[in-house]
């Protein structure tokens, strides 16, 4: 009997796939009820903050039937948004089935299509889940007929489900069991083992999690990695329970985790094939592609002397995070850093905030932005992702920017402010397509660049919280693009440098020049802040020389204050970064961020 | 050598850009004289009555609002606790409070210099400052003042109000001139954030003014207040040469002293130690006559560093400056090369003097905060 099941959960953000999972471990006794907390997979602590699952979480549970049979369950429960969409592709691959989750409230979203694609294209069986339906405002009989109109189902076949009461949780149980197929067992095969994932331990490092396709590991093989043939011998090899359980072997069709002999296991990558050393594969498992960063940013230390600690605290957040990439970087204003990649906004801020909390660096960052390719005069092509090393405007043939297709759904009475705010940002409109209860899919062609900022959250706003969005690269077009400059004194800030369309470039100077007037403190002398295209200013202003500054009043009760609040000043100061002469404050490096939409 | 501070917390009503502690309700005045004669007679035999006692000051709040008899026996307990000898004895008074018969009574209490709180003759900007006086008071109390057996006296002066020209200052400053003052405190109106101008200047109902018309009142008091031969030696203090106040000089210059009521602050620095102590009292008239006085209720303790930075604080703000020897001898500080280089550049662009002491020219002077930080983070 093939009693193995391995599926993932699906579903557009926040429709409650953790939750749903926390029922699973709980009604088959993987955790005990004393352990339990909410959204137990999220262990992460900006997870839990945050209420978001980021990373996918593996785990293995024992499934007693009704009529006593036991099954083994792998489950992956996936992250939502769509920065971590590849955290959704990796984990499909391990899997034959996958749940998909629909808010009985909220109705199909962005990416409760965008993921279903996903899994009906690796041939996974769908159990389709209405959840949520003790919300008073769930609407399961029209959003189940949203179901049945994108996936092509009987309405009878979708299951009603409370994640948080635990409603019809058994039904589901039984339905994993009966409608996703159990694993092929090919075990008499050559190994060939499939990396969907890998965690960063200090004491043991890189643990390989991987889903056996074909053939048998045991502890103690000598194994090695298909993409760069390294040989490890197969340490300890085990099952993903609530806690490591090691055993002897992992057989075709079981998921589970390997640890290799060699404790920095650098060589391991999510996608990646193991195979035995005697008697290996001919072929990798095929089509994994690797995560592509879409965003970057500078990110320097405000100490200096942090320099080292915060390559150090990369290399560790790389070890658990295979899509965040970095390389040095150096910067006139800012000294020595890193330019690094990010999947998105949301995985640039949760980088950020990870090396200021679990690492403890004070960083600053620069206004983050596309990958740009830039044709030279010469013929070559090259990859520009730092606007401060955009050629010479007379070195370039073309510039050419990313383009993503986005998806937007929303209720049909904000079709008129999503049209705007595409057209906005430089959209192509391609169609719209109305759906059940009054929703429309709108699909538009944007430059990704117009994206990057602060899209999502104007479109949030403009449509009352409704509207969700999917995207994906399409390719790369010419632009009409420009290298935005940004001087103090005459002297250029490369650091504020930005890359900007020809059209918006005017507003955007001056609009920067302002911003950094209010932001740079008076100084002793006069600060002329000006915005240059090549070699032509656009745009200027002027901080003011400082006339005045001293307390009027210093007597015996005003003493401490004032000298508490100097050392206040005098910390201030040392944030202060140095371009020529004038200080500038480390807002300033991020003044494009915080303006209003109409100054952008 | 020492002085003493002591703190009168009641105001007929609030100015609208006071931050000191004050209560306006006047009830527990007689409590509180009892209370602070008590806070007196707890420093009897302790270390603080060993050193002479140089100057005595009467701060508020409004000490105009104590009776003579009143200010009389404090300063009686202060006589038979502390060894006083003497060379200032200064009370704050308000204009409206001020009749012959009070300058007369504090005057043989002890008193033996004024400081009137004026601020302005203006009526529109003492409406504006809340103050309680009209202009013809103001007017009334200084002539009082000048017939009255005060030959040393000072009158504080506000300047930057918002919406406040040139000539009306001009105008004040003159109408000061008349009455042949010694001394003079001009002080640039200052937003707190935790008073009522503050909270009207946060919600943008008021616009102070811009730092270089500030900067212009600032340059219009030091040159009109020279040509009278009054001459600047701090930031907002002016004197006609050897009229310098020696209380407030003697902040500046870390001599000790002993604040006493509630919200005073007190410096003690024993002579050789490596470490001095600054202390204060709870400012709160309730938890004081609960004597609560008996505990700090905030302390700290400097080391040189920051003794020696404070001094560079409070010297950078006189026109005497700050000696390096001084610098060298009492705090074993000297300055680095980056310090001089940047010294040098002020110098050179005549914000400062350098010889045997560092001090600022009225153009440094006007930016002295810049100015010192900028020197400690060199
Ligand atoms: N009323 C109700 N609330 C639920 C149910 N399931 C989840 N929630 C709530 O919905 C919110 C999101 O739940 P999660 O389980 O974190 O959702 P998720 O799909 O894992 O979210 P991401 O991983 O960030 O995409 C939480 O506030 C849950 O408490 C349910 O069945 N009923
Ligand atoms: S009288 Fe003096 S202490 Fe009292 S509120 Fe006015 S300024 Fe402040
Ligand atoms: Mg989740």
């Amino acid at each position: 009997m093939n009693n193995i099941r391995n599926f993932c959960i699906i579903a557009h953000i926040d429709h409650g796939k953790s939750t749903l999972a926390d029922r699973l471990l709980q009604k088959t006794g993987a955790i005990s009820e004393r352990d339990m907390k909410e959204q137990m997979l999220d262990d992460m602590d900006l997870e839990r903050e945050r209420g978001i699952t980021i990373k996918s979480h593996a785990i293995r549970m024992d499934y007693k039937r009704p009529n006593g049979e036991n099954y083994i369950f792998n489950l992956i429960d996936t992250p939502g948004h769509v920065d971590f969409a590849y955290e959704v592709s990796r984990a499909l691959k391990a899997c034959e089935g996958a749940i998909l989750v629909v808010d009985a409230a909220q109705g199909i979203e962005a990416q409760t299509i965008s993921n279903l694609y996903q899994a009906i294209e690796q041939n996974l069986e769908i159990i389709p889940v209405l959840n949520k339906i003790d919300l008073p405002g769930a609407d399961p009989e029209n959003i189940g007929q949203q179901i049945v109109d994108l996936i092509g189902c009987d309405y009878e076949d979708i299951l009603h489900v409370s994640g948080k009461t635990g409603e019809g949780v058994d039904e589901l149980l039984e339905e994993i069991v009966d409608k996703v197929p159990g694993p092929k067992r090919e075990e008499d095969k050559p190994l060939r083992a499939l990396i969907f994932d890998s965690i960063f331990n200090t004491y043991r490092g890189s643990i390989a999690y991987v889903r056996v396709m074909e053939g048998v590991l045991r502890k103690g093989d000598l194994f090695k990695f298909m993409s760069n043939l390294e040989e490890y011998y197969a340490e300890e090899i085990g099952y993903l329970k609530m806690k490591q359980e090691p055993t002897k072997e992992l057989r075709a069709g079981e998921v589970g985790y390997v640890i290799g002999s060699v404790k920095s296991l650098q060589d391991v990558r999510v996608g990646d094939t193991i195979t035995k050393v005697d008697n290996p594969a001919k072929e990798p498992i095929p089509g994994y592609q690797e995560a592509k960063p879409m965003v970057f940013s500078g990110i320097f230390p405000t100490d200096a002397d942090d320099f080292e600690d915060l390559r150090a605290a990369l290399e560790k957040l790389q070890l658990n995070d295979a899509s965040l990439t970095y390389e040095p970087e150096t910067s006139k204003a800012l000294g020595f850093g890193f330019r690094a990649g990010f999947l998105g906004l949301l995985h640039m801020e949760i980088v950020q905030e990870r090396l200021d909390r679990e690492f403890d660096i004070d960083i600053i960052t620069t206004v983050p932005n596309v990958q740009y390719e830039v044709e030279l005069v010469e013929g070559d092509r090259i990859q520009v992702d730092n606007p401060s090393q955009m050629p010479a405007v007379g070195d370039i043939e073309a510039i050419y920017e990313p383009y993503i297709k986005a998806s937007i759904i929303t209720p049909a009475d904000y079709i008129g402010p999503v049209m705007k705010l595409c057209q906005d940002r430089r959209g192509i409109y391609v169609n719209q397509l109305f759906m059940q209860n009054n929703r429309v899919e709108i699909t538009y062609e944007l430059p990704m660049a117009e994206v990057v900022f602060d899209f999502y959250d104007r479109l949030k706003s403009g449509t009352r919280g409704y509207a969700s969005l999917d995207y994906e690269f399409i390719e790369y077009r010419k632009g009409d693009l420009v290298r935005l400059d940004i001087l103090l004194n005459g002297d250029q800030v490369d650091a504020l440098s930005s890359i900007t369309h020809r059209d918006k470039a005017y507003h955007l100077g001056r609009k920067v020049c302002a911003k950094l007037k209010e932001l740079i403190p008076q100084q002793q002398f006069e600060v002329a802040v000006q915005a240059a295209i090549g070699n032509r200013v656009i745009a200027r202003d002027t901080v003011r020389a400082m006339r005045k500054d001293v307390t009027a009043k210093c007597y015996g009760g005003d003493i401490s204050r004032k000298r508490k609040l100097l050392e206040k000043q005098k910390e201030g100061k040392k944030r202060m970064k140095q371009v020529g002469t004038v200080e500038i404050p480390q807002e300033a490096f991020l003044a494009v961020l915080s303006m209003d939409e109409d100054d952008r | 050598m020492a002085g003493l501070y002591i703190h009168i917390p009641f105001c007929k009503q609030a100015c609208s850009y006071c931050d000191f502690y004050f209560v306006t309700q006047q009830k527990y005045k007689q409590e509180f004289v009892d209370e602070l004669i008590r806070e007196i007679y707890s420093h009897k035999d302790t270390r603080f009555t060993t050193d002479p006692i140089q100057t005595i000051y009467f701060g508020g709040g409004t000490p105009s609002l104590l009776t003579p008899a009143q200010t009389g026996s404090i300063l009686e307990a202060i006589y038979s606790v502390f060894d006083v000898q003497a060379e200032e004895i200064t009370l704050e008074m308000n204009p409206d409070d001020v009749t012959r018969d009070f300058l007369s009574g504090v005057k043989s209490a002890g008193i033996d210099r004024a400081s009137m709180g004026v601020q302005s003759f203006d009526t529109d900007l003492l409406n504006f400052m809340h103050r309680a006086h009209t202009s013809g008071e103001a007017l009334r109390c200084l002539e009082l003042l000048q017939s009255s057996d005060f030959n040393v006296f000072t009158v504080d002066l506000i300047y930057g109000n918002p919406g406040q020209s040139l000539e009306v200052l001009e105008k004040d400053i003159e109408t000061i001139l008349q009455f042949d003052p010694p001394h003079i405190s001009a002080y640039s109106l200052t937003v707190e954030p935790q008073t009522r101008l503050g909270k009207q200047v946060k919600l943008g109902r008021i616009v102070p003014p811009e730092d270089d018309k500030v900067a212009r009142h600032f340059d219009l008091v030091v040159n009109k207040l020279k040509e009278a031969g009054i001459m600047q030696y701090e930031v907002s203090n002016y004197a006609k040469p050897g009229k310098e106040a020696i209380h407030n000089s003697n902040y500046w210059d870390h001599v000790n002293y002993l604040g006493l009521g509630p919200g005073a602050h007190s410096f003690w620095w024993e002579e050789d130690l490596k470490t001095a102590h600054r202390w204060s009292n709870k400012p709160d008239l309730r938890s004081y006559l609960k004597q609560e006085w008996e505990q700090p209720f905030e302390q700290e303790t400097l080391n040189m560093q920051a003794l020696a930075e404070e001094r560079l604080m409070l010297g950078l703000r006189t026109r005497k400056g700050v000696a390096s020897e001084e610098l060298k001898s009492r705090y074993q500080f000297s300055f680095s090369e980056e310090q001089l280089q940047y010294i040098d550049r002020l110098s050179d662009e005549g914000k400062a003097i350098f010889d045997q002491n560092l001090r600022l020219t009225t153009k440094g002077l006007k930016i002295a905060d810049t100015i010192l930080l900028d020197i400690l983070t060199k």
